[in-house]
């Protein structure tokens, strides 16, 4: 007979079975492949008996039984086959800081996304190595090319550092009322942001929990993004209710539209709808309310805001780009959805009327007819700065030049 | 019901009976077998049914087992066992400042055991004591008779045991293997105080035991369903933990000899 080869050895000293012996030997045998051998020293009386029942329990072979000469007990048992963990033992990884920081990058790159993954390994982090026999969790977005572009951990890193305080960032000490109609036009635009900036934190969180965790990064970019769009609605109903003046009028085509984006049910879709072509809007949106802003605080708010949407725009743009590089049936897919919308909305009208009126008179700070008449201009011009981004955008997306007009004439007149 | 559907009989020893073989009927549901299962409350009325023919298969103890088969004189079909049946061994136990060394040493001593129709509590480690020599008449035994009619499937006359272990109520006791080394595991014997002093020899434990005239496609669908259960799929894996074993396996008679030998010595066929 031959003599197996023990492939490591752990010293149980006196230590009883229930007493911290399997404390050792569990974690021994884990480290070895299904027939290694462990080799357990024992001085306990009655541990070998015991590993004998525990081996015959978990399915391992208690392989021999051997008398030392100082009094001890060898103990030889053979790893069973029974519920072995699928996946390579992760080892000798060693995050280092770069400039001081440990970046979320860092760890994707030292972990990379696999291509797919499975719903039965659960919440079991990317790369741990997963019992079998767990059950299948409800994930639905299992796969790389519909979740992860490659830059989502740098996005990430960005968004962490790029977070402000809605309560004590902003001069609201510095706020002065303003001439009635200008002060409800305020109140009508931030209304209008407000309530576009509850659909974009409602859509993405209904996808959080159908991400396979093996994409955890965009989970942690969307929990940014929802922190981001949590501060947007807390500062922009402040600034509305701040000065003497208070919300405005809820549009029902506003309402129409973000339920459009609400009862989405494709994650891809859904970046596209939202991230690329609504709070690419947004952005246009943002900067002509800084252009026009009445105060310096205003200005700041928005600007802050914009900051912030510009992330989620570049993320939608990443995450369509990897999609459409890597399944091109996404075009047809991504055409056919804001279609589906666009029929959706037919018949809600234009652009809600009190936002396009309050936006006409904060472009002519006031209600004088030749400011207004102005404002009316600027306000015409910002739809056309509208189209030509969202046709910029979509082109750099991927899509023709031709496609890229017609997908941005179907638009939502509600901008998102 | 239809001639192709199998009836198993088995104990209600634990609420969790209910959950196992529900989940078993819908895992042979699937594949294509039609079972469906009664609980009795002991394995005594158990067997009776399984012998009168009102059952097709009963899920046995050893005991119930070595009993049906003399029963039907040898006849009876064994169809199938856990792996967790083979090879199971009983437990001599003591406290470390009892003063017992060696076997003689339980004589004059309280030795705790389980309930008599426990197997593995008491009828083989005391069959296997005297073998060894220890004078029975002169051991203190403390028995704790709780759950009979159920054969030690509910544990709880070990649990008793070791319970009067610690608390110094018995200076020895006799226990499973499995529930001795569990308990271990899970942390809920104080090691310093309490130690194994003899092990067994092996014996084996359930059976599934049908008659003869059991229809062989019965006996072949109920074999087919039962071995298909994988220990890595997850909805046979919560079945076979609550059950107790990772695998199915066939069965194998030799491991009863000591059992029957125990009930002829004790008188308790």
């Amino acid at each position: 007979m031959i003599e197996p080869n023990a492939a490591v050895a752990v010293d149980g000293g006196n230590l009883p079975f229930g007493g911290g012996l399997l404390a050792l030997v569990r974690p021994g045998l884990d480290l070895l492949a299904p027939g290694g051998v462990l080799a357990v020293l024992t001085r306990h009386r009655s541990a070998p008996d015991d590993l004998a029942t525990w081996c015959r329990m978990e399915h391992h072979e208690l392989v021999e039984t051997e008398q030392q000469p100082d009094g001890g007990t060898r103990v030889l048992i053979r790893k069973g086959s029974l519920g072995l963990p699928r996946g390579e033992r992760e080892d000798g990884l060693d995050l280092r800081p770069h400039d001081g920081r440990v970046e979320a990058a860092d760890m994707l790159k030292a972990v990379p996304f696999p291509e797919t993954a499975n719903p039965d390994t659960g919440f079991a982090p990317r790369g741990a190595r997963v019992e079998p026999g767990g059950p299948v969790y409800p994930f639905r977005v299992n796969d790389a090319t519909h979740s992860a572009p490659p830059d989502i951990a740098a996005l990430y890193d960005q968004a962490i550092n790029a977070q402000w305080n809605a309560d004590t960032d902003i001069a609201w000490d510095k706020i002065k009322s303003l001439a009635k109609p200008l002060q409800r036009a305020l109140g009508q635009v931030f209304t209008f942001l407000a309530e576009n900036e509850l659909s974009a934190l409602y859509v993405p969180s209904k996808f959080i929990a159908r991400i396979h965790p093996a994409y955890v990064e965009v989970g942690q970019f969307l929990a940014t993004q929802l922190m981001d769009e949590a501060r947007h609605i807390d500062v922009f109903l402040k600034r509305a209710r701040s000065g003497g003046g208070g919300v405005g009028l809820s549009h029902a085509t506003t309402s129409a539209s973000l339920h459009s984006l609400l009862t989405l049910e494709d994650f891809t879709e859904a970046a596209f709808l939202l991230s690329v072509l609504g709070e690419g809007t947004f952005l246009d949106l943002l900067r002509y309310i800084e252009d026009h802003a009445p105060d310096e605080v205003t200005a700041d708010i928005v600007r802050r805001a914009r900051a912030d949407e510009t992330r989620h725009v570049h993320f939608g743009m990443s995450h369509v780009k990897h999609a459409l590089k890597n399944d091109p049936t996404m075009y047809q897919r991504l055409e056919a959805a804001v279609r589906k919308r666009s029929a959706t909305l037919a018949g809600v009208g234009k652009v809600p009327a009190l936002v396009q009126d309050a936006l006409t008179i904060l472009a002519a700070g006031g209600t004088n007819p030749e400011a207004v008449a102005k404002g009316h201009g600027k306000f015409q011009e910002l739809l056309e700065v509208m189209h030509e981004n969202r046709v910029k955008r979509l082109y750099t997306a991927g899509f023709t030049f031709d496609q890229a007009q017609t997908l941005s004439e179907l638009h939502t007149p509600n901008f998102m | 019901m239809a001639d192709n559907s199998i009836l198993l009989g088995a104990v209600a020893y634990d609420a969790k009976v209910v959950p196992i073989w529900e989940g078993i009927r819908d895992h042979f549901k699937k594949q294509g077998v039609e079972m469906d299962f009664c609980l009795f409350s002991n394995y005594e009325q158990q067997v009776e049914q399984l012998l009168k023919g009102h059952i097709d298969i009963a899920w046995n103890t050893p005991l119930a087992h070595v009993r049906v088969q003399k029963r039907t004189e040898g006849k009876s079909l064994s169809l199938g066992m856990r792996d967790s049946d083979r090879d199971f061994k009983g437990r001599v136990v003591v406290r470390k400042d009892a003063g017992i060394e060696k076997l003689k040493d339980l004589e004059g001593k309280a030795l705790a055991v389980g309930s008599r129709d426990s197997t593995q509590a008491r009828i083989l480690p005391l069959h296997f004591l005297q073998a060894e020599g220890v004078d029975l008449s002169k051991v203190k035994l403390m028995p704790f008779d709780t759950d009979v009619g159920k054969h030690g499937d509910t544990g709880t006359s070990e649990l008793d045991v070791l319970e009067a272990l610690h608390e110094g109520r018995a200076q020895a006791g006799t226990v499973g293997d499995l529930i001795w080394v569990g308990q271990q595991a899970a942390g809920k014997v104080d090691t310093n105080l309490i130690d194994t002093l003899y092990v067994t020899p092996g014996f084996d434990h359930c059976m599934f035991d049908a008659l003869p005239s059991l229809n062989a496609n019965k006996v072949e669908a109920f074999k087919k369903g039962l071995f298909a259960m994988k220990w890595e799929n997850p909805e046979h894996r919560k079945i076979l933990e609550l059950e107790g074993l990772k695998e199915w396996m066939p069965p194998r008679e030799e491991g009863y000899d000591s059992l029957k030998a125990a009930l002829t010595e004790q008188n308790y066929w």
